[in-house]
């Protein structure tokens, strides 16, 4: 299956010259947010409003939340980003969505109005967007896509299962091409929760190669969407499958190694191993944050180095365990990236990209 | 197969429900609300493992248990290629009021509901309960969720990633869709009429249905070839509003096409019609000129949602399973609140338990977003 094109909505901008330009640019500090509860301030990586303001695309998307907006954005971009939006056809265009959270501000304000106001009195606009399948239905009202749309979710492997899935239908000519995308935001009460659950970094540094038995997080949000197609077509950035991964497997052989741990799964130490001995290995979730489906966008990244032939810097580059990180941004041949997430049993998912 | 619902804790009081033609429902009693719209609840117990405190969970289980013992299966699993595809509404959300209101008034709040949301993803549970290692995913597509999660698991199936899947799904009656549902004016206060001239809206309801689906050459391995099997699903997208289907229906009518061409039968060769059929004016309306179109003025239609309220995630999973029982049975239930053919609509319900004859049957399902499902459902000879 093909990456005929991609999409990105993150905290550093739109779009895939935004992704390259902060795979270049590295780490930069996150905002901070006062977060209800929390006795301090929590670092987070936000989606502006700048960047969510495209009258144009979201025409049809007005009354939408962050979840819908972030989504329709990615969505479309990624069908631009093809250069194969004229010759789509919309009645064989699937969308998958996953999510592990989905659209959580929204309906923690549809609670807002049953608890101010009564069972009897709740906002229907509120409630109809509180679906986590809303975001779907944006995609496909702005795309006008009338292939099946699914939006699924799962708490290690959201886009893992999108992607399988995805392949599926391609392969058994459901579809002629598959809008697959991930999403997931930030509000209040899951800062709280994250800022309860999980060990906020201080500095504002996610150290994925710490592999720390209790990681750091800087909570994060966006959306990234891939069009995926049979055979390759449009920009075409790389050939894409998700596989599995046993505990206690052999390492997986990769020309760049993407270890998915993000700070929210618990101990991280079980990566060690898994990355122990690969040629090369490289992190950029400290660009995007801790996402609960950051695999996609650690999937964007790994497309775009295939796709320069570029392997980007590690913008974290902490190694007390002495792996063969990318210290420097260089060029260079590389013929497939994997990206590698555990869940908290050890048992894993990748995402392999080949050029 | 294993089906809960307000029809019945099982499969075999479920037929025995249809068959009588009894309505069981009533006032809520799991929760307070100042709505008093009628609701169908399940009132079987529930004995599921008391670390899962969701009741969405717990019917699921229940369910889950009846369709290993009739597939001859046990609960472990491991060493063979298994999935799990659930759907669902209320159990992907994290809507505890309490917890929420704790938060807003205290800016603290305990963590348990966050850590039994956090573990209880509901194809991860049962991926779990039965020790599939193989891709499991929650369906969230509103009120065709566990439709669409058969459809995955059918091409989980057919393109070799699994010999067997754990699909279905389950929604319990809950506080936050009865708010949200009578937001939008859509609840009968009385018994639901699908179909009906003088219809006034659903009755919401919970429950599970659980299918086990197996690979043929995985099924004769084992000896257990089953007689009822998905013969194909179709989906499509209406592309057009969050909350209300296509007027012109082309979206539900490209689904179910595409489900028939997936079966390789013709429209004549369905014998019945398993509607999605809510009891609201917009969807019975529009999938009822759809099912005119594509089987005829002729075509048997029910909708068993006067038995079971909506349930939601569940109905989709719920629906196949009668449409399958259906045709082993040779008998569809009279279409519950069907009394008078409403001008709109070129066809009608059943109004009486009927016989059928046939291999194959179709369950439809349209919800929030514009998506469309299409189940054909056949049956072995």
């Amino acid at each position: 299956m093909n990456i005929a094109g991609m999409g990105i909505v993150f905290s550093r901008g739109r779009g895939v010259a935004a992704l390259e330009q902060a795979l270049q640019q590295g780490w930069v500090a996150p905002s901070e947010v006062e977060v209800r509860g929390l006795t301090n301030r929590l670092s987070v990586y936000a989606v502006s409003s700048e960047t969510l303001a495209d009258k144009t695309v979201l025409a049809k998307a007005r009354r939408a939340d962050r979840f819908v907006r972030m989504s329709v954005l990615a969505a479309s971009d990624a069908v631009q980003d093809s250069g194969l939006s004229g010759k789509l056809d919309k009645k064989r265009l699937g969308v998958i969505i996953a999510t592990a959270l989905g659209p959580h501000v929204t309906t923690f304000n549809f609670l807002d109005g049953i608890i101010d106001f009564g069972d009897a009195a709740v906002s229907p606009t509120a409630f109809s967007h509180s679906v986590h399948n809303a975001a779907a239905s944006y995609v496909a009202m702005t795309l006008d896509v009338r292939g099946p749309t699914l939006t699924m979710t799962h708490f290690h492997f959201a886009f893992h299962e999108a992607l399988l899935l995805a392949g599926a239908w391609l392969q058994e000519k459901r579809c002629d091409a598959v809008l697959v995308g991930a999403v997931d935001e930030l509000g209040a009460v899951m800062e709280y929760a994250c800022g309860q659950k999980s060990r906020p970094a201080k500095d504002g540094r996610i150290r994925p190669f710490a592999f720390s038995s209790s990681p750091e997080t800087v909570p994060g949000e966006g959306s990234v969407f891939f069009l995926l197609t049979g055979e390759p077509a449009g920009a075409a950035y790389a050939d894409v499958v998700s596989g599995v991964f046993e505990p206690g497997a052999s390492p997986v052989s990769a020309g760049l190694m993407l270890p998915d741990n993000f700070g929210m799964s618990g101990d991280e130490s079980r990566y060690r191993d898994a990355v122990a001995g690969v040629a090369r290995a490289a992190s950029y979730v400290p660009v995007f944050g801790s996402i609960m489906t950051g695999s996609a966008f650690h999937a964007a990244a790994g497309a775009l180095v295939l796709k320069r032939q570029m392997c980007y810097a590690c913008p974290v580059q902490d190694n007390p365990h002495g792996v063969n990180i990318c210290r420097e941004t260089v060029a260079g041949p590389v013929d497939n990236v994997v990206c590698l997430r555990l869940d908290c049993r050890g048992h894993g998912k990748t995402i392999c990209l080949k050029h | 197969m294993g089906a809960v619902s307000a029809a019945g804790g099982d499969i075999s009081e479920t037929l025995e429900c249809f068959a009588a033609g009894r309505r069981n429902l009533g006032k809520v009693t799991l929760f307070p609300s100042s709505l008093d719209y009628p609701v169908f609840e399940v009132h079987r117990p529930l004995n599921g493992p008391v670390r899962y405190k969701s009741r969405t969970i717990q019917l699921v289980l229940a369910a889950l248990d009846e369709a290993l013992a009739g597939a001859r299966l046990d609960r472990n699993m491991s060493g063979r290629r298994v999935g799990v595809c659930m759907g669902t509404t209320v159990a992907s959300q994290l809507n505890d009021i309490d917890f929420y209101q704790s938060y807003r008034r205290d800016g603290a709040a305990p963590m348990e509901p966050v850590k039994s949301f956090l573990k209880g993803n509901l194809a991860e549970v049962v991926a779990a309960e039965v020790q599939a290692s193989g891709p499991a995913v929650t369906v969230v597509n509103a009120c065709s969720s566990s439709a669409d999660a058969i459809g995955a698991a059918l091409s989980w199936i057919r393109g070799g990633i699994c010999d067997l899947v754990i699909a279905g799904g389950g929604d319990e009656l809950n506080r936050i869709p009865l708010c949200g549902f009578g937001s939008l004016s859509v609840f009968s206060h009385k018994p639901c009429r699908p179909y009906d001239r003088d219809r006034e809206g659903l009755n919401l309801g919970e429950g599970a249905g659980v299918l086990v689906l197996e690979s043929e050459e995985s099924a004769r391995m084992r000896g257990a070839m089953s007689d009822v099997f998905v013969a194909g699903y179709g989906a499509a997208c209406d592309a057009h509003h969050l909350t209300a289907p296509r007027p012109d229906g082309s979206g539900l009518e490209a689904a179910v096409q595409h489900s028939l061409r997936e079966a390789g039968i013709q429209p004549p060769e369905v014998c019945f019609v398993n509607a999605h059929g809510t009891a609201t004016r917009d969807n019975d309306k529009v999938e009822g000129n759809v099912l005119a179109r594509v089987f005829g003025l002729d075509a048997k239609v029910l909708s068993t949602k006067g038995y079971t309220g909506h349930t939601l995630g569940a109905a989709g999973a719920l629906e196949a399973i009668f449409t399958a029982l259906a045709l082993r049975e040779g008998w569809i239930p009279a279409s519950a609140g069907f009394e008078n053919k409403d001008d709109e609509i070129p066809i009608g319900a059943v109004r009486e338990k009927t016989a059928v004859a046939g291999q194959y049957a179709v369950s439809t399902s349209l919800a929030f977003g514009g998506n469309n499902a299409s189940l054909v459902i056949g049956r072995r000879t």
